[in-house]
Formats: C-alpha cells, sequence, structure tokens
C-alpha cells in the first residue's frame, strides 16, 4: 500500500514537470514565432515579453483608451456585479415560486419560455434605447443573462425534493411554509448555486459583448478600442484580464457555496 | 380523466399568460410615453411577414438566416470534433492530460467573445473569422464535458471487457466512446447555444449580413420594429436548434434513457 502511494506520488510529480514543460513550450513557441520569426506583424501577434511590458504600463497609464487597467476592471465589476445581484436576487425566488406554487408555475412558465430562447446579445440594442447608454443599460442586459440560469435551476432544485421528505413533513404537521423553508430550500441549494455560477459566467462574457457595442469604459470596451488601434498588445492584456477576474469571481462563488451548502451536504 | 382536466388547466394558464404578455405591450406602447421609442406587436408582425419577401441589406430574412447558419455549423462542427478527440485524449491519457491541460485552462476563462477583436486583427472580417469565434465557443464546452465523462469511465466495465479479451480499440470504441456520448451531447446543447450566441455578437463587431448584423442594422438606423423582428427571429431559431439537439441526444442515447 505504501509502496502503491509513493509510486502515485511519483507520478504526480513526473505529470507535474511535464505539465510546466508543456506550459513553457507554449510561451516559448508563441515567442520565437513572434520576436525571432517575425511571422506576423507586431501589431497583430505581438510578441509575450511585449504583452507583459503592456501590462505593466498599462497598471499606471491612461493611454490610449482613457483608463488605466484597474480603471477598467472597476468600471466591468460595477456594472457586472449591480447586474448579477439583481438578476440573482430577482431569478432564484422567481424559481422557487414557479417550482412550489402549481398556479405560478402554469402562469409564468410560457412566459419565461416565451422569453428564455433569445440570445441576451440580442436584448442589447433594445436595452440601450430605454436604459441609454450609461451604467442602466448595460447592467439590464446582465439581468437578463444572469436571470435565466437562476430561474432555471432554482425550479429544477425545488422539483428535485423528495415526495417522501414533503411526506414526512406533513405528517410531523409542517405547515406549507416551514415545508417550503426547511424541506424543499434546503435540498434545491446545491443546484441553486450551480445556477448562480452559470449565470456568473455568462453575465461576465455578456458584459465583454455589452461593453464591445456601447462604453466608454470596461474591459470589453478596452478591447474593442485597442483592435481600432491596431495595438493586438493591450488586446491581450485585456482578455487574460477578463479571464482571470473571471477566475477570482468564480473562486469567490465556491467559497460561499462551501460555507452555506453545508448543512445540505448530503451522504 | 384526471389528467385531462390537469392539461386543460395548463393551456388555460398559458394562453392567459401569453395573452396579458401582448395586450401588456400593447397597452404600453400605445397609451404611455414608450410609444415614441418602442412598436407594438403588430408592427413587429407585419415586419415580420414582409421580411421574408422584401430583402434588408442584400438579402431576405431567410438569407440572414442561412449565413448565420452556416458559420454555427461550420464553427460548431469543427470545434465539437477537436473538442471530442482533445477531451478524450485528456481524460483517457495521463500524458495528453499532463501537455494539454495547463494550455487549456489558461485559455479557457477568457469567453468567446473577448476573443473577438484580437480574431479580427487575425483574419480580417471575412467568413473564416467568424467561423474561428463559434468554434471557440463551442470548443471550451465540448472539449471540458467531453474530459470529464472520460475521466469517469466505470473502471469494472474496462476491467470485464479486458478479461473478456478486448483489445485496446475495441475498449475505446465499444465503452469509452459510448459511455461519454452522455456527456458529450450535454455539452453540445451548451455548446450549440453558446455559438449560436457568439456568432451574433460577432455579426454585430464586424459584418454585412447574418442576423446579429440585421439587429445591429436596427438599431444603427433606429428601426426598433427590425430589432425585434431580428431577435423573434433568432429566439426561435435558437429553441429550434436546442429541440433538433435534444431529439438527436434522446435517439443516439436511448439506452441512457432506460436505467435513469
Amino acid at each position: 500500500m505504501n509502496e502503491y502511494a509513493i509510486m502515485q506520488r511519483k507520478k504526480k510529480i513526473k505529470f507535474a514537470i511535464v505539465s510546466s514543460i508543456s506550459l513553457f513550450c507554449f510561451f516559448l513557441l508563441w515567442y520565437v514565432c513572434t520576436a525571432v520569426l517575425h511571422l506576423k506583424p507586431e501589431y497583430i501577434l505581438p510578441s509575450p515579453v511585449q504583452v507583459f511590458k503592456a501590462f505593466i504600463v498599462k497598471l499606471g497609464a491612461k493611454a490610449p483608451d482613457g483608463a488605466t487597467l484597474f480603471g477598467h476592471i472597476a468600471a466591468s465589476l460595477k456594472v457586472a456585479l449591480s447586474g448579477y445581484l439583481l438578476g440573482a436576487v430577482i431569478g432564484v425566488p422567481l424559481g422557487i415560486a414557479m417550482a412550489w406554487f402549481h398556479k405560478v408555475d402554469l402562469f409564468m412558465t410560457p412566459l419565461f419560455d416565451l422569453i428564455r430562447p433569445v440570445p441576451t446579445i440580442a436584448w442589447i440594442p433594445l436595452m440601450i434605447l430605454w436604459f441609454g447608454i450609461g451604467l442602466g443599460a448595460k447592467a439590464a442586459i446582465i439581468f437578463v443573462s444572469a436571470f435565466v440560469p437562476c430561474v432555471i435551476n432554482a425550479y429544477s432544485g425545488i422539483k428535485q425534493t423528495k415526495q417522501v421528505h414533503l411526506w414526512v413533513g406533513q405528517t410531523f404537521g409542517a405547515s406549507n411554509r416551514e415545508m417550503l423553508f426547511t424541506i424543499a430550500i434546503p435540498t434545491a441549494m446545491p443546484l441553486i448555486f450551480t445556477g448562480l455560477r452559470i449565470s456568473l459566467g455568462t453575465a461576465w462574457m455578456t458584459l465583454c459583448a455589452a461593453e464591445m457595442l456601447a462604453s466608454n469604459k470596461g474591459l470589453g470596451y478596452m478591447i474593442q478600442l485597442n483592435r481600432t488601434l491596431a495595438r493586438a498588445d493591450l488586446i491581450i492584456v485585456g482578455m487574460l484580464t477578463i479571464g482571470c477576474v473571471g477566475i477570482i469571481l468564480t473562486g469567490f462563488l465556491n467559497m460561499l457555496e462551501k460555507k452555506f451548502v453545508k448543512g445540505g451536504r448530503r451522504g | 380523466m384526471k389528467k385531462k382536466g390537469k392539461d386543460k388547466e395548463a393551456i388555460v394558464y398559458a394562453t392567459c399568460a401569453i395573452a396579458s404578455f401582448f395586450v401588456f405591450w400593447w397597452f404600453i406602447t400605445t397609451f404611455t410615453a414608450a410609444s415614441k421609442t418602442t412598436p407594438g406587436p403588430w408592427p413587429v408582425v407585419q415586419l415580420l411577414v414582409r421580411s421574408f419577401s422584401e430583402p434588408i441589406g442584400k438579402y431576405t430574412i431567410v438569407g440572414h438566416l442561412m449565413v448565420s447558419l452556416r458559420r454555427v455549423a461550420v464553427g460548431f462542427g469543427v470545434a465539437t470534433l477537436l473538442g471530442v478527440i482533445v477531451g478524450i485524449a485528456m481524460g483517457t491519457s495521463d500524458w495528453a492530460r499532463a501537455i494539454i491541460k495547463p494550455i487549456f485552462e489558461l485559455l479557457r476563462p477568457i469567453p468567446p467573445i473577448a476573443w473577438i477583436p484580437l480574431v479580427i486583427l487575425f483574419f480580417g472580417i471575412g467568413e473564416l473569422p467568424k467561423y474561428v469565434i463559434t468554434g471557440i465557443g463551442a470548443f471550451t464546452n465540448v472539449t471540458l464535458n467531453a474530459y470529464t465523462a472520460a475521466q469517469n469511465v466505470d473502471p469494472e466495465l474496462i476491467g470485464a471487457a479486458k478479461m473478456l479479451g478486448t483489445d485496446e480499440r475495441g475498449i475505446f470504441f465499444r465503452i469509452i466512446l459510448p459511455s461519454c456520448t452522455p456527456q458529450i451531447f450535454a455539452g453540445m446543447q451548451v455548446a450549440l447555444s453558446t455559438s449560436w450566441m457568439a456568432v451574433l455578437a460577432a455579426e454585430m463587431v464586424g459584418a454585412q449580413e447574418g442576423c446579429g448584423w440585421m439587429i445591429l442594422r436596427g438599431n444603427d438606423t433606429l428601426n426598433i420594429t427590425l430589432v425585434m423582428v431580428g431577435m423573434i427571429v433568432v429566439g426561435v431559431v435558437g429553441l429550434l436548434l436546442a429541440t433538433i439537439m435534444r431529439k438527436l441526444e434522446g435517439r443516439l442515447c436511448a439506452w441512457n434513457r432506460m436505467d435513469s
């Protein structure tokens, strides 16, 4: 057994080394293609060194797109979080209500099915028309994108509740409200969090689209503007930043999930 | 008998809901300040019907749809094929995982839409960048699902097959591939809707045809009726694509339904 564990560990280390080599090769290949061979002009494919330099400069400089990197991140986060929180705060309870109250289900589900298939990006012009070009429109677009997965997952989470558990509750004289709050919602918690995670991803992606089409600040705006300026180094900095912030947000949500779903974890 | 009553109730409620939606739409666009900016349901329906015969820009609405669908089909098709290969390779071979996974994890969090500027710089504004963008949208989803599926193949099945003398190829085609299929399809579902969304974004940023272009054209010329027609068409086609996908899955993975 012990020998087996050692073997496993050796294997793990070996493949960790292979992974680092692979990542290193990726950057080396990128570097060789750009800085050594000059396969593409610099403004289309900059070398990793240039991207890194652009990143350092961008931390402090406002040129050429009007804000520092942190300024863009802050602008994007403000929009994304306000839309996302609104979507979660309205979407999750609505999903729960749709699943728990039969009449609400019958009435809301067709309406929801009517709206749902329209991709969020198609809403952008309409939202700009209704809410102007400021925070309102972008938050509204993100709201739509976050709202849909929240509703779907909260709905199926509640529907997952075992009938037996509800019967037990009924036998012990629980009211409808008690059954909802002590049986159904805890059962639905893991799926609700799945919904929150999915909608965070879509919200973050939709944000990029919204900012590319109508904005004067934010990460999406930054990469779009730098395309017209042919500053690929800053585009790549922007893309990587979008990716990183996405990871951080998801990590934060996972932390929350661990905290809240503890009681509901089964097995 | 009871079921019939329930169906009836559902139909009544659904009709009420949809009717109230249209009445509400009609009401606010007739009697409130919204009438100045937002068209009511009737002009939208009229334009929708007309757009089948009258061209908007280069094509009629069917033409735009075909352009968008072709872009999705090519990007999605190629990316699915690649995604399944890469995902299963990562799930079955330690070497492939060690080599591919770090690079994949580095690029995965970047949403497909964030690739648009770079892809346009690289490939211009022809057809290729659209294929690439829809492809990126599909690739990450399919790869991730194929990867987790291939990792979670029941080892007992593989053991049993080995014991009965199946060779490596047989194990791959008879066990690993089939048991990954349901989850690959789940990934393809998500991937298809992401591709459909990505193509809209790509067409909004740089194109002269397609559904995304049509919606943005409506926006640029303050023709909100056209925007709404575009939204309806895109929504209906998206729904159709999802339904076809689900039907296909039902056919190919019928065996999976049995025991669940």
